[in-house]
């Protein structure tokens, strides 16, 4: 018997529609579409492609637990035995989108399997519970994806063990696994030197963490002279979110007036952000970013001044190098200010 | 200097009445082994058994591990500066009785892991269960202090293995391996176009059941310090250390040690390798600073183009690894580091205590905290209350049917960080 | 050159507390006196030993004493900066070790003689290095 897979995509590889599309809601067709089509035709004999579910990207981030819930009864529905999402190569939102589908059907004990760019901030979200096929950054690299993603689908189906990520192309999960090598350690060790010596290429074992290494400030000495700013990327804002900040993948920042008010609940703050429950942000924004506390250190002396602004975005799905961007503005805008700390919460 | 290991090939132990070796059967007398060892006046009683590969048999808490061998020609029986006269190490010949080991037990303070499974899913884990093994449990008399408990039960060891080791006195070896280095001048002569390789072997060096000696001296006490290979291939070095079961470096690995065997099959090949430097790992972070420069040094003196460094431990010797490495690479020393990890249950960790850019290439020998299941045993030498700290600290450890669930860190030799086993990670 | 051997153990083992002077006692776990230690390093006293063990097990001993230098002088802003890094990471990684694991509390007794010991040794160490 074959087995079932279900595929999903967006607007645009379900061929609805470009980003005037965006919005539509997700549907389901019992038909093989855009790429679930050439991935049907790599599975043979063993597999089948069931149905696609199509999906607005704008949709599916802004109304995630509509979006969520439509496409869990689809995966209810049609029981399949593998959801295949993707791939979505560097695009941020339908990354989102795939990384929200296949965490969904993991969670519903379904094998899943996606694709994406390795910068796309998505693959952070995904790679947990789905083996994230590398794809090139554009859709240019569709042809080289699907028969990846194919083989690796045939493989957990068939019970075979999956190689490595740099045998079989997709992103490593980040577990490290005790194994039997060949050769014992030592000889291992005298191989690696060897081919150090001869300019030949090796590979470490253990590959050294990078950090993003950020010097520690000096204390502050007297904190009851010193000027104290309040951030965050908890996505809290005005209510009505008048600089159209985004609830995930964040493009910009904003800063608010907090001089007047003693928290952010009395401001009229709430939050939009798309990677949390906003019910207990939404009662007391606070929660979120401590306004309320500050405010009352700043009466009892603790500390010498809440600074005037508050400075908000979204972290969830937002790229590292647009986070280092807005970091650097905030940062250059506090110093020249002569804020002397930052409370920076993240959620 | 000239070594000749002679092995002559052991197919089984027996215990009987008499300590000979006849057809590759070791049989050791029980009750002569037993009164030598009881001549020490700290040991009450000796139990002596016996542990073959494949047999369901479990040795818990393993302390040491030991070779036993018997010099025919040359200085230097047994272990000098610690259960022989002093001597100089590294020439002459030596009877080895191979495939055959005196495994110490005994349980110094309650927590001591250390197991052996001779059989199988546990005997994958650990290279001590493919030999015969001679286990001893050494009880001592009630009141000893930990610190000469530690020191009988580690003479005692020694003491087995030079006893039975000379049953292999008048006996014809079956294969014979010769470990020959002349002065860093005569092989450079030889050699001068082969690039220079030092061996850095760091030794946990920090106090009660963390210490290691050489020629009988505490390894808190030196510098580091250069050994012929032959020296310690020949006994000079041997442990004290008995917490870090899966990555502490038993005496029977000083006498085999992988790493200087592996860079001696290449001596005059692709390498000159130039010696072992013991580097003590201590506690105090001037200790450490000191330890890295002057290793560093030693290496710079020498002339080395390459060092391979093996770790012993996990945790504050993370910090002296990766200070050495970071010094040799800086200096232009091509630097290999040897080392086991801890990257969690799920492997989803950090893996080292600590990390540095220049370490680039890195053999892992295996995560420490990877858990194996081990079936019930027929039979258990040593503490089986051992067994109760094996299975505690943690939910769900002890199964229904008896199995056990363990992190390798238990499991002797398991992660060798002088690379003995053959374990390593990869990344999925 | 300096020939006083001021410094001071951080510990929250009782037979260790009992046996020297210059304590400063911590009324808790393993992870509280990092905790302390961390506090003091960031305030500006040197760090004499490692906070940490040599192996895995020692990881899951109930006591710890680690040597500190309080208004240690003529330590650079190097050094500061090295004490601080090695007690801040200590700390992540005892946090990573005992994710799942509780401090083995049924050898007690055996780790807090283990800890007497070790900090011996260390205080062994560092006297040698220092006359």
């Amino acid at each position: 018997m074959k087995f079932k897979v279900l595929y999903y995509v967006n607007q645009f590889f379900g061929q609805v529609g470009g980003e005037d599309k965006a919005g539509m809601a997700p549907e389901y067709k019992k038909e093989k579409i855009g790429p679930a089509l050439g991935f049907n035709g790599l599975l043979g004999d063993e597999g089948e492609v069931v149905g696609t579910l199509i999906c607005g990207d704008n949709y599916f981030n802004e109304n995630n637990e509509e979006a969520l819930e439509y496409i869990k009864n689809v995966i209810k529905e049609e029981n399949p035995d593998v959801v295949v999402a993707g791939p979505a190569f560097n695009a941020g939102r339908y990354g989102m989108a795939c990384a929200g589908v296949v965490n969904a059907a993991a969670e519903m004990g379904k094998k899943v399997v996606t694709g994406m760019y390795i910068e796309n901030p998505a693959v952070d979200h995904a790679k947990g519970n789905a083996i994230i096929v590398e794809t090139k950054d554009s859709a240019a690299d569709m042809r080289n994806a699907l028969p990846k993603m194919a083989a690796i689908v045939k493989k957990l189906m068939s019970g075979e063990e999956v190689g490595t990520p740099a045998e079989e192309g997709y992103i490593a999960q980040g577990k490290r696994l005790t194994v039997f090598a060949k050769d014992r350690g030592s000889k291992r060790a005298v191989d690696m030197l060897l081919a150090r010596f001869n300019n030949e290429e090796f590979e470490t074992e253990l590959p050294m963490p990078v950090f993003d290494k950020v010097d520690i400030a000096p204390a502050i000495k007297d904190l009851s002279k010193a000027t104290i700013a309040l951030v965050t990327s908890g996505g809290i804002v005005p209510e009505g979110n008048p600089d159209r900040i985004q609830s995930a993948s964040a493009q910009k920042w904003g800063k608010y007036d907090v001089s007047g008010v003693d928290s952010l609940q009395e401001g009229g703050y709430e939050t939009i952000h798309g990677g949390y429950d906003p019910v207990y942000a939404n009662e007391l924004p606070d929660r979120v970013a401590p306004l309320d506390f500050m405010k009352q250190a700043e009466k009892e002396g603790k500390i010498g001044k809440v600074f005037k602004y508050f400075y908000t975005t979204t972290g969830t799905g937002t790229a590292v190098g647009k986070s280092i961007e807005f970091g650097t503005e905030i940062g250059k805008e506090l110093k020249e200010a002569g804020v002397d700390g930052v409370i920076l919460t993240s959620t | 200097m000239r070594l000749e290991q002679r092995r002559i090939h052991i197919k089984d132990i027996q215990l009987g009445n008499e300590t000979s070796v006849k057809s590759g059967v070791l049989t050791v007398n029980k009750e002569e082994l037993i009164s030598k060892l009881k001549e020490d006046k700290k040991i009450k009683d000796v139990k002596l058994d016996v542990a073959r590969p494949g047999e369901k048999t479990r040795i818990i808490p393993v302390k040491d591990v030991i070779e036993p061998r018997v010099k025919i020609e040359g200085d230097g029986n047994g272990f000098p500066g610690v259960s022989t006269k002093m001597a100089q190490l590294g020439d002459g010949k030596v009877n080895i009785l191979y495939g055959a080991a005196i495994v110490t037990v005994g349980d110094i303070v309650g927590f001591q892991e250390g197991v052996v499974d001779m059989w199988g899913e546990g005997a994958k884990w650990t290279p001590f269960s493919s030999t015969y093994n001679l286990v001893v449990d050494i009880i001592p008399v009630e009141g000893l202090k930990p610190h000469d408990h530690e020191a009988a039960v580690r003479l005692a060891g020694l003491r087995a293995a030079e006893y039975v080791g000379e049953a292999g006195r008048d006996v014809e070896p079956d294969e014979v391996k010769v470990y020959e280095m002349g002065s860093h001048v005569e092989e450079a002569k030889k050699y001068p176009n082969l690039p220079k390789v030092a061996y850095v072997e760091m030794l946990i060096s920090q106090g009660l059941l963390h210490d290691g000696y050489i020629y009988g001296v505490n390894s808190q006490l030196i510098l580091p310090t250069l050994l012929h290979p032959n020296e310690e291939l020949d006994g000079a070095v041997i442990s004290g250390n008995c917490v870090a079961a899966c990555d502490k470096i038993t005496t029977y690995q000083h006498q085999n040690n992988s790493s200087i065997l592996d860079l001696y099959e290449q001596h005059g090949k692709t390498i000159n390798f130039l010696g072992v430097i013991l580097t003590p790992e201590l506690t105090t972070l001037e200790g450490k600073f000191r330890t890295c420069d002057y290793t560093t040094k030693l290496c710079m003196n020498l002339g080395a183009d390459g060092v391979i460094v093996s770790e012993e431990g996990y945790g504050n010797p993370d910090s002296d690894l990766l200070m050495i490495c970071k010094k040799l690479e800086d200096n232009g020393i091509k630097t290999v580091l040897i080392t086991d990890e801890c990257s969690g249950r799920d492997g989803m960790s950090q893996p080292l205590a600590d990390t540095t850019k220049e370490a680039v290439a890195v053999v892992s020998t295996g995560n420490v905290s990877h858990v194996v299941k081990l079936p019930p045993a027929d039979k258990v030498i040593g503490n089986d209350k051992a067994i109760a700290t094996l299975a505690g600290g943690w939910e769900g450890a002890l199964e229904e049917d008896g199995s056990l669930q363990c992190e390798l860190n238990a499991v002797i030799g398991a992660t060798s960080e002088i690379g003995y086993h053959n374990l390593t990670v990869k990344l999925y | 050159m300096e020939n006083t051997f001021d410094y001071d153990i951080v510990t929250n083992n009782p037979s260790v507390k009992d046996k020297y002077e210059n304590i400063i006692f911590v009324d808790g776990g393993f992870k509280d006196v990092l905790f302390k230690v961390r506090d003091l390093v960031h305030n500006g006293a040197e760090l004499i030993n490692h906070p940490l063990g040599a192996s895995i097990r020692m990881f899951f001993s109930p006591y710890r004493s680690i040597i500190i230098r309080e208004k240690s002088e003529g330590n650079s802003e190097i050094n500061k900066e090295y004490y601080i890094n090695t007690i801040e990471n200590s700390i992540e990684n005892y946090n990573k070790q005992m994710e799942n694991r509780n401090p083995d509390v049924v050898n007690s007794e055996d780790y807090s003689l283990i800890d007497e010991n070790l900090l011996e040794s260390a205080i062994g160490e560092f006297k040698r290095m220092q006359n």
